[in-house]
């Protein structure tokens, strides 16, 4: 399929009237937003919508929380690879396939894939420290969803890739990942400890000296050992993680990329998608949409009752109206605050769904996301 | 007098008055940090001297308790309804739970500058759970010195309120000796003495929050051993005696006559609140399977933006007396 490059419609600099332009011809689809708001089945349900217009899509989760392997049944798959979806679509070139990207296991895989052999691989994998470390690392999680991002892309096998991103906070700490990792590597003390063949007592260096020292008063002379030993074992890793990082960061902000910023109406929410907006725009990524989950209806007008109700069933009906009315109020005051802070990309009301927890349930979500009803 | 004030709030519940930390846990989105804040109300209506700590630095829980957003430094917070108690607040930062650490202990200023000098990032990146045990080991410091009656940590949000959790024990897995596996070994008895800490889980009445509450209780008790309170469902739909008619039997049970339009509104009104408060009655009926634990059911509130007045409402509700699972069914 060459429709990314054929019908380009998704420019960074043109902002298309719809999902459906981005659905039809965005090569990557990045979904970021708060907790709780429905980012990951709306991701799910964009690369269902993708497959039901006969593109090959998969749509990549790093979110911690196996919400979508709830929703598309891959429970157990974090790690592994690509999954198709099976009965996704009747579209005969289409198909959707789901991936969970989980720290750890990611984190082995690169190591097993990277470290040149065998012998070297198994000594990072057994290494205490990298055993606490893989899972935890300040940003792991992160940069190994850079690094698989970079895989799908240059693997050149689907048409569109969707990555969902861990909530809010953590979106921005994704972006900012490539240029963290990069940091740490360059940072002088790793950069000492890594030095192939010389004996760690003989480290002279002053801040890697008072560094281990510091370690060693702190949590003892075996974590120093297990330490010098876990960054020893990843020099020669740390070009090609840099190398990755820098054309991720390149893929994120090129032409094909759209990103989706997913809020529901909740105060919280919007406070924390005004903010994301404004980091995405300060970080030059191509927010496309933002899409708004979980909108309560607005109920039909109602006169007040002629005179004041006694309690009642009627009484619990009107008090019902009444909450509603001022729900729906509230939450269209938040929505204006995004859709100003938006900057002109379109924004799509979507109002509260039933549980959406099937492939039926995932169609129907993407009816709404890409015919919104004014 | 503190009788007068705290009587038609309720006492404090018994299960809040039992313990000195309080560490509230959730999801991102299901409203930790909101019922972090009423309980420190509710706790502060029964007299106590309260300390609200924010980990993650969300800063806005100083304003909804009528305080400037919360920072390392402490302050008084003014909550709209005046209590006998008291409530401060401020955040914990990792950095800063260092620098304390190291000056609590008497490190030299020669540590501390080679802590500063390798920089804080590659020391607690290179000893992971290093960051989180900080944080836990300097609020193990504030109950020791008592600086407090009950402390109320609201915790990191997503997943990683286990691992913020999990951090002592998992430094004692790496760490043989040292300082380090003091400060783990203290903070592991703290979080396994149930007289002196608790663990507030909160979710929401759907699915995917519930199911993941579950996994975090049995991860919470029997991995780490900590205490539960009573498990607070937030934002339940109000389910009113009313939603099991259509409006034009309410109206006639109330002797009201009633345009067709407004019957139409209503019925329209009561359709989809029955339809949510029936999802809702599903995932409690979950809870009753799967988690014997009691709960605290906290209203939905019919706004988008919390302001400081809606902290009391929820601080009543969080005061009544915990649903006991499969007494909930009616």
């Amino acid at each position: 399929m060459s429709s990314r490059t054929a019908n380009a419609t998704v420019d960074a600099n043109e902002v298309p009237e719809s999902l459906s332009s981005v659905v039809r011809d965005a090569a990557l689809v990045v979904t970021c937003g708060p907790g709780g708001v429905g980012k990951t089945t709306t991701a799910a349900a964009l690369a269902l919508a993708a497959a039901d217009a006969g593109r090959k899509v998969i749509v990549v989760t790093v979110d911690p929380a196996k919400r979508l392997a709830d929703t598309l049944g891959i429970q157990g798959a974090a790690g592994g690879d690509p999954v198709e979806v099976p009965g996704a679509t009747q579209h005969p070139h289409g198909s959707l396939w789901a991936q969970m990207l989980d720290a750890e296991t990611t984190f082995d895989r690169l190591i097993t894939d990277r470290a040149g052999d065998a012998t070297r691989a198994e000594a990072i994998l057994a290494n205490p420290i990298y055993r606490s470390i893989a899972g935890s690392l300040a940003g792991a999680q992160e940069y190994m969803a850079i690094e698989r991002l970079h895989q799908l892309v240059t693997s050149g096998e689907w048409d569109l890739i969707v990555i969902d991103t861990p909530p809010s906070r953590h979106a921005i700490d994704l972006l900012g990942a490539p240029d963290r990792l990069v940091s740490f590597f360059s940072h002088p003390v790793y950069r000492v400890l890594t030095v192939p063949g010389r004996s760690f007592a003989r480290i002279t260096n002053a801040g890697a000296s008072t560094f281990l020292w510091a370690i060693r008063r702190l949590a003892g002379a075996k974590v120093v050992e297990d330490t010098v030993e876990f960054f020893r074992s990843l020099s020669g890793m740390e070009a090609g993680l840099r190398q990755r990082a820098a054309e991720t960061a390149k893929i994120l902000r090129r032409d094909g990329t759209a990103f989706v910023l997913v809020s529901s109406p909740r105060a919280e929410a919007i406070d924390e998608a005004v903010h994301l907006a404004g980091a995405l725009r300060t970080g030059g990524f191509p927010l496309l949409a933002t899409v708004i989950n979980l909108v309560h209806p607005t109920p039909l007008p109602l006169a007040s009752p002629a005179k004041p109700l006694a309690s009642g069933p009627l009484a619990d009906q009107f008090a019902l109206h009444a909450d509603l009315v001022a729900l729906a109020a509230d939450e269209a005051r938040e929505m204006t605050t995004l859709r100003t802070l938006a900057g002109g990309v379109p924004v799509i009301e979507v109002p509260l769904l039933d549980d959406v927890q099937d492939l039926s349930g995932l169609a129907n979500l993407g009816r709404h996301l890409l015919e919104p009803d004014d | 007098m503190a009788a007068r004030r705290t009587a038609p709030h309720g006492a404090t519940p018994a299960w809040l008055g039992h313990t000195r930390v309080l560490v509230v846990v959730g999801k991102g989105g299901v409203g930790t940090s909101t019922v972090a804040a009423s309980l420190a109300v509710l706790a502060s209506r029964g007299g106590a001297d309260v300390l609200l700590v924010s980990v993650d630095g969300k800063p806005g829980l100083g304003p909804l308790l009528g305080g400037t957003p919360l920072a390392p430094d402490e302050q008084v917070l003014r909550p709209l309804d005046p209590s006998p108690g008291r409530i401060r607040g401020r955040t914990i930062t990792p950095k800063q739970a260092f620098g304390d650490y190291l000056e609590l202990k008497g490190f030299g200023s020669l540590l501390r500058r080679a802590a500063s000098a390798a920089s804080f990032d590659v020391i607690a990146g290179s000893t992971p759970g290093m960051e989180h045990l900080l944080v836990l080991g300097k609020i193990k410091e504030l109950d020791r010195e008592r600086a407090a009656d009950l402390i109320i940590v609201d915790a990191p949000p997503a997943g990683h309120a286990a691992p913020f959790l999990r951090s002592a024990s998992a430094l004692r897995a790496t760490v043989a000796s040292g300082p380090v596996r003091d400060q783990a070994d203290e903070v592991s008895a703290l979080l396994a003495d149930h007289a002196r800490s608790q663990c507030v889980m909160v979710t929401l009445p759907e699915e995917t929050p519930v199911n993941e509450v579950i996994e975090l209780a049995y991860d919470l008790e029997e991995d780490l051993g900590l205490a539960l309170a009573p498990l607070v469902v937030n934002a339940c739909w109000p389910d009113r005696p009313g939603f099991a008619l259509s409006a034009a039997a309410a109206a006639k049970q109330q002797q009201v006559s009633l345009p067709v339009a407004s019957r139409r509104a209503l019925d329209d009104a009561v359709t989809f609140a029955r339809g949510i408060v029936e999802r809702q009655r599903v995932q409690f009926g979950r809870l009753d399977q799967a988690l014997p634990l009691p709960r605290v059911h906290v209203p939905r509130l019919p706004i988008a933006r919390l302001m400081p007045a809606h902290i009391d409402v929820l601080a009543d509700a969080l005061a009544t007396v915990p649903v006991v699972p499969g007494e909930v069914a009616r």
